[in-house]
């Protein structure tokens, strides 16, 4: 009797397989960063040791790390959060600069004791990252438009909006400064060396969204019409309102993170001050397979890699090489992805 | 109507960097591949025009470098998505990351410097004397008439006229029905995927060459993406893909003039005009000509990766 292999495609890619594919790709960018970075002549392994040794060498190292963490993971979050109904939400870039300008906004132009005001420059953030969000989120459920193009779009234009104001109407008259505002008054309290609250209440959320899309009604009917809509449809099923809430929410995480960097770390509102953290979001969900507890950990491995290419700078790696490397992680994590669909099945013939 | 002239000169020069790239998204789309990485293609084409540039002063050959690189990508990005068969989604996103982070790199020696050659203006006798339109369009730089007029009327009557059309649009609307009539099905995926990355790289050289002329961190600016966006509002046609790219062309020419005569408006604000427009038209169209869905849908099996041996 004669047998042979045979690959077999697998409806769904068994979850170890699938994670031993991430750790793989992000392995292979990274081996192939640094045979380039070996070819244009830096010794890769020792800035490898310098950067380990400068983040956890010290406290300092560990809080600059975790500084890093908190927006990755609110970004990371709110696009785990939208691919739940299965909308790509790439405007988290936009909504972190909404939230960041409505926080300042308030922060700013608001007087009051800072018990009062924190929690308002919360609620703006929030609510700053859903309206962003409003006008992609009914163009997808009402007339069905790709949500994909038009939440990047409002990207640009939440980033023009916030350089306008920074370097124009709102900023610093005193200080060495134009093109920041003056500094935020209100600050989100430290909760361990310079690390504000945002850390806790960030994996608190996170843990939360799974908690509900786990185990509540709402969460089993939103699964359900992200993963068919048209059977949650047939099972009367408001997949619409699902889609509009499910859109909004991931707006809000979103802009959450931007008050948190107004708040917590930078306390002043600036050009560019979301550095790419709505982008590098997308990764950590894709790296997480948008599960919101895995978002926690690959938002830390994110601002790892983050972080090195801010400490090696020095070395002159810049953080565009770092979104470069980033670009060829998420690229090997897809093809990878897609390899963990097979099996080799012997046959016999 | 020297004010008129110079709109449509502005217009038709700023158009031309969507209208190609928008091209390239027609060809890879039409056979049933979405490429989201036209911004990161436009970054890489853009540096290597200008670095090429440096290196000899023939635009020509810039050009021919940009496009010879995003043909490269545009391979990786095509061996991927059609034979790995892997996330077009994700490999588009991740090719934009790459390509932009990549070209910042490399860019940063040349920031800021002008381009040392660029491509000059070409007056077409006779048409060039045309009133309004024929200083604005006869009066242009070799590609854009490669753009404007040589290009979409080659692609329509590819698409639309031949035998091979027909095969590669069945590629993309019905790819089983395809692969049973005997077309390679992955073989023109592949090769269309590469021609369209070629020709967005093609856009990026356009840019750094012939619109602003010179490399300076984020100067592609999402045009990658209102590119995609254009496909989508043109219904994925050549021709009107260009007649949209230079719609945009024009928003972005209202905005100079706008900033030139001082307009009461932050200049801010005019540069939002693009992105909002975009936005605004691929949302309107959909609410308004609710009958010309069947003329404007995208191909049946965009963005599905083809397996033949899998039930």
């Amino acid at each position: 009797m004669l047998s042979g292999l045979r690959l077999q495609r697998l409806p769904s890619a068994h979850p170890g397989i699938a994670l031993g594919a991430r750790v793989a790709a992000i392995f292979l960018a990274l081996l192939l960063a640094s045979i380039v970075l070996e070819i244009s002549g830096a010794a890769p392994l020792e800035l490898g040791i310098q950067v380990i040794s400068a983040t956890f060498g010290s406290t300092y190292g560990i809080e600059d790390l975790c500084l890093l963490l908190i927006p990755l993971l609110m970004t990371g979050l709110a696009v785990a959060v939208g691919q739940q109904i299965g909308a790509w939400n790439i405007g988290a870039e936009g909504q972190f600069y909404a939230g960041a300008f409505s926080a300042t906004a308030i922060g700013l132009f608001v007087p009051g004791p800072e018990i009062l005001i924190l929690p308002l420059m919360f609620i703006a953030g929030a609510v700053g990252g859903m309206i962003w969000i409003l006008v992609p989120t009914l163009a997808r459920a009402y007339a069905g438009v790709n949500e994909l193009i038009t939440t990047l779009l409002l990207n640009f234009v939440a980033a023009l909006m916030v350089y306008y104001v920074s370097t124009g109407p709102w900023r610093d008259r005193v200080g060495m400064s134009n093109s920041a505002t003056p500094r935020v008054k209100a600050e989100i309290p430290e909760f361990w060396g310079l690390v504000h609250w945002g850390l806790p209440l960030g994996v608190l959320m996170a843990i939360g969204f799974a908690l509900v899309l786990s185990y509540s009604k709402w969460g089993y009917e939103v699964r359900l019409s992200g993963s068919n809509p048209s059977a949650a449809k047939y099972a009367g099923i408001p997949v619409r309102r699902h889609i509009i809430t499910v859109m909004l929410l991931s707006g809000m995480v979103a802009g959450i993170a931007g008050m948190f960097e107004i708040a917590g770390t930078v306390h002043r509102l600036q050009g560019g001050i979301s550095n790419n953290f709505g982008y590098l979001g997308i990764m950590v969900a894709v790296l997480a397979r948008n599960s919101c507890v895995g978002v926690i950990f690959s938002a830390a491995l994110m601002a790892l890699i983050l972080n090195a290419g801010i400490i090696l700078q020095t070395q002159g790696l810049t953080t565009s090489a770092v979104l470069a490397i980033t670009g060829l992680i998420l690229f090997l994590t897809a093809i990878g992805d897609e390899l963990a669909h097979y099996r080799i099945t012997r046959i016999k013939i | 109507m020297d004010l008129l002239t110079g709109l449509f000169s502005t217009a038709f020069l700023a158009g031309g960097v969507l209208a190609l790239a928008a091209l390239g998204e027609v060809l890879a789309e039409r056979v049933g591949v979405v490429n989201l990485g036209a911004e990161g293609l436009m970054a890489m084409g853009a540096i290597t025009a200008i670095a090429t540039v440096t290196a000899t002063p023939y635009p020509m050959l810039g050009f021919l470098a940009a496009l010879a690189v995003g043909a490269l990508f545009g391979m990786v990005f095509a061996a991927a998505t059609v034979w790995l068969r892997a996330n077009q989604v994700l490999c588009g996103l991740a090719l934009t990351l790459m390509g932009t982070g990549l070209a910042s790199t490399i860019g940063r020696s040349y920031s800021g410097m002008p381009a040392r050659a660029v491509f000059e203006r070409i007056e077409i006798p006779l048409l060039s004397q045309l009133p309004i339109l024929g200083k604005a369009l006869f009066s242009q730089n070799i590609l854009v008439y490669l753009i404007y007029i040589i290009l979409p009327i080659a692609l329509h009557y590819l698409l639309f006229k031949t035998r091979h059309g027909l095969n590669l649009r069945a590629v993309g609307e019905n790819p089983a029905a395809a692969d049973a009539a005997g077309i390679p099905v992955n073989a023109i995926r592949f090769a269309y995927v590469t021609a369209g990355s070629a020709l967005a790289a093609g856009a990026g050289a356009y840019l750094t060459l012939a619109f602003v002329p010179s490399w300076s961190d984020g100067v592609v600016a999402g045009r990658g993406w209102i590119a995609v966006a254009l496909v989508i509002f043109a219904g994925y046609r050549p021709i009107p893909a260009v007649l949209s790219g230079l719609l945009f062309g024009l928003i972005t020419a209202l905005g100079f003039v706008g900033q030139a005569r001082g307009w009461p408006v932050a200049p801010a604000v005019l540069s939002m005009l693009p992105y909002l427009g975009t936005i605004a038209l691929i949302i309107v169209p959909v609410l308004a000509w609710q009958r010309m869905r069947r003329v404007m849908a995208a191909p049946a099996a965009l963005g599905e990766p083809y397996f033949r041996d899998v039930r």
